[in-house]
């Protein structure tokens, strides 16, 4: 076949344009690590990444979902737990002040440590969250003190108003779980989340029965203590007890979850380095072969163009 | 002499076009003089050219003319689309992490464009279900307006895509009537100078380069008259008959702003097969125009979804009123101006009392995962990935359609090039030949001179 003398120079410009092209491509692979770049270079492994991507991103916000409510959780479990101590010791000196072994001297003692019990349990009851800053008893009325107090003359709580309500938020932890961290200060509907303080379904109204013992014990009434405050402290007991427990278990599923979501996440990234990652010995091998063409495609070419009759008739 | 001169003539034009595009080699057609009869028999004359004729395949010419219109149209789909990749610019990106025990370089995957905002967005508003507190609020917000202001990025810079490919298509267009009067003034200039016999070699070329360029921007039919003349019909209208241009083409509007083309004088709305101005037209009104429709759709449902379930909610101060997103495609989608100021109006409490509830940023952000009826069943992400696959395997398509029809270009010109290109071995060669025999008659002058000059001496 003849060859013209111009399709050497067309030919060769065409193979180093592509030998370029091919180098560039691998260079950009083994500085990303990235097979592919824009849907063009594979159309089907980049729909796939970006699913995964997208699937990876919910994964990663149910993380994020879970390490906040854990904190939550966990700023709960510390109220509950001092909430526990305070009714355990109100019980024990209902129970003390009921063997009617005191005399009334003891008694007003026994009154000024139930005031004081009270107005840890308000305080607690008005507890917020260190992070957010949304009072935590409240129900989803969570900026406004969920408990606000009347006080006598010497300062004793008299009585209490509820200004939050019994509704919580849920948060989403997985695609098919949603979680309820939170605790109403009080549920009188019988239905939902219990409250913390006063709830219908246990009887637990915590703060009324405090100030109905602390009453009693001013007026050294054993037998209302007896009959009345020492049953409905038990409530009370019971009610806190049940909420610890269930806190556990939302602690549980936090943690099945977080385990779920980052099992998800490594398999995800598995994914999506499988469907758009370079494998660097590959495209080091490539590449190699991609030099060597190159050069050999420049050496060749600069003999042939040296090559020509002219160098021989003078 | 003269014949041997004529022939190094051609081959020094030969030799000073081995570079010109389109020129395709001459050969001086060396034959030998008729003879002259003598008492003695008949006598040669010598040698006499009878045409410098051009070395040309014409089935090869035909084949590259088709072949243009074939490359032409996958060129223009494939810049086309690839402007439009661009514009929508999801890319991946990551960090190559070589390590010595894994042959897979593991990266931090992330993608460039609006998958990634989407999914912020969802993400945002379910961290705001954990706590309706300023911050998250601030951040929803934020995310909100990154979403916004991607969707009318891409839609501008689609749009702006969509001009130039406006702008292409004229141009094209006056390239392919600048090309036409070319074309009809060479038949006239072909024609002049082919009249008093031989080959107006130079300007047939000419005429065939003119061809093949007009062929990339649009499918022709040409048909040769008797007298030599090319015509030219493109989409069945003949533009070019003999040596006048009957009509050129025009660009019109067939409706916001979507450039056609038609015959200028004739209104004639033309159907175009092939050529770049064609993969133009096809890559604008198909591709581009589905990835535009797709992402208004996607923004319209994206506003429509969220506003449906925020319209319905209270602030954390019990106020209402305040729409999520304004707008209704992806030029116009943007957050509420009064909420990107305060964030505390984003309405995600579902009762006026309830300052901290969150239960309509929970629905907001369970909407990621619901299917759309109005996203052909998709999600939102789905649709958009969706989307974004589409464009890619289009243009996928395109670069293989572009590398597959090179290939066949390339082979063609090869092919024509071993029938009509020059080879300076091979000129050179000739010349050298040539050289030889106008030496050798040179000689032959030279004794018949001094054997004349003999004769003259015997005189003396």
């Amino acid at each position: 076949m003849r060859i013209a003398t111009n399709s050497y120079t067309s030919t060769m410009l065409d193979q180093f344009s592509s030998l370029q092209t091919q180098m560039d491509n691998l260079q950009s692979q083994v500085s990303t690590g990235l097979s592919i770049q824009s849907s063009s270079d594979n159309p089907t492994a980049m729909d796939e990444t970006l699913t995964d991507l997208t699937q990876k991103a919910k994964q990663t916000q149910y993380t994020s979902n879970i390490d906040s409510l854990q904190t939550r959780a966990n700023t709960i479990y510390s109220t509950l737990d001092s909430l526990q101590t305070i009714v355990s010791k109100a019980s024990e000196i209902a129970t003390t002040a009921a063997s009617g072994t005191s005399n009334s001297t003891s008694m007003t003692n026994y009154a000024d440590e139930v005031n004081s019990l009270l107005n840890e349990v308000v305080s607690a009851a008005n507890t917020k969250d260190p992070t957010t800053g949304d009072y935590l008893f409240g129900g989803t009325e969570s900026s406004t003190t969920p408990y606000t107090s009347t006080t006598d003359s010497s300062g004793n709580i008299t009585s209490v108003t509820y200004n939050g309500n019994s509704s919580v938020n849920a948060a989403r932890i997985s695609d098919t779980q949603t979680v309820s961290i939170d605790i109403p200060g009080e549920n009188t509907t019988g239905t939902g989340t219990r409250g913390l303080i006063t709830d219908s379904t246990s009887g637990a109204d915590m703060i009324n029965h405090l100030i109905s013992l602390r009453d009693d014990l001013e007026s050294g009434d054993t037998t209302a203590i007896s009959a009345t405050d020492s049953p409905n402290l038990t409530k009370d007991e019971d009610n806190i007890t049940y909420q610890v427990a269930h806190n556990g278990t939302l602690q549980n599923q936090l943690s099945a979850a977080s385990t779920l979501a980052s099992g998800n996440t490594t398999t995800l990234n598995t994914d999506i380095t499988n469907s758009s990652s370079a494998s660097l010995t590959a495209v080091a091998t490539e590449l190699t072969s991609a030099e060597t063409a190159y050069q050999a495609a420049l050496e060749t070419s600069a003999k042939i163009q040296q090559l020509s009759i002219l160098n021989y008739i003078s | 002499m003269q014949t041997q001169m004529t022939a190094i003539e051609v081959a020094g034009q030969n030799i000073s076009n081995v570079n010109t595009k389109g020129y395709s080699r001459q050969t001086a057609d060396i034959t030998t003089s008729p003879d002259v009869q003598s008492s003695v028999g008949s006598e040669g004359t010598g040698t006499t050219v009878t045409s410098i004729d051009q070395v040309v395949s014409q089935l090869l010419n035909s084949q590259i003319q088709s072949q243009s219109s074939t490359s032409g149209y996958w060129s223009g789909q494939q810049s086309a689309l690839q402007s439009a990749q661009d514009a929508v610019n999801e890319y991946l990106s990551g960090t190559s992490t070589s390590s010595t025990s894994s042959t897979t370089a593991s990266s931090d995957t992330s993608s460039s464009g609006l998958s990634t905002l989407l999914n912020n967005f969802f993400s945002a508003f379910s961290s705001l279900a954990t706590s309706n507190s300023s911050s998250n609020q601030q951040a929803t917000v934020n995310a909100a307006q990154n979403l916004a202001n991607s969707f009318n990025n891409i839609d501008s810079a689609l749009s702006s895509v969509r001009s130039s490919l406006n702008d292409t298509i004229t141009s094209g267009v006056s390239s392919a009537n600048q090309l036409l009067t070319n074309i009809a003034g060479l038949n006239q200039e072909i024609n002049n100078a082919e009249a008093g016999g031989g080959n107006a070699n130079d300007l047939r070329d000419e005429r065939e380069q003119d061809l093949e360029n007009l062929s990339d921007l649009t499918t022709i039919n040409t048909s040769t008259s008797s007298n030599g003349a090319v015509n030219v019909a493109i989409g069945g209208q003949t533009l070019v008959s003999g040596y006048t241009v009957n009509d050129t083409l025009q660009t019109y509007d067939a409706g916001s702003g979507q450039l056609m083309v038609q015959t200028a004088s004739g209104g004639v709305q033309l159907t175009l097969t092939g050529g770049s101005i064609q993969g133009t037209i096809n890559a604008r009104d198909n591709t581009l125009a589905t990835v535009q429709g797709n992402l208004n759709t996607l923004a319209n449902t994206v506003i429509s979804q969220v506003n449906n379930v925020l319209d319905n909610g209270y602030n954390s101060t019990g106020g209402t009123g305040n729409t999520f997103f304004t707008g209704s495609d992806a030029s116009s989608i943007a957050v509420n101006a009064t909420m990107a100021n305060n964030p505390a109006l984003i309405q995600i409490s579902g009762s006026s009392t309830s300052s901290g509830d969150t239960s309509l940023a929970l629905q907001v952000s369970d909407l990621s995962n619901t299917a759309q009826s109005a996203l052909n069943n998709q999600t939102f992400s789905g649709s958009y990935v969706s989307t974004i696959t589409d464009l890619g395997t289009a243009l996928d398509d395109a670069n293989t359609e572009v590398t597959d029809q090179t290939t066949v270009s390339d082979m063609l010109s090869t092919q024509r090039s071993s029938v009509s290109g020059v080879n300076l071995d091979e000129e050179m060669t000739n010349l050298m030949s040539y050289q030889r025999a106008y030496e050798a008659s040179a000689n032959v002058v030279t004794t018949i001179n001094t054997l004349l000059g003999d004769t003259m001496n015997l005189k003396s």
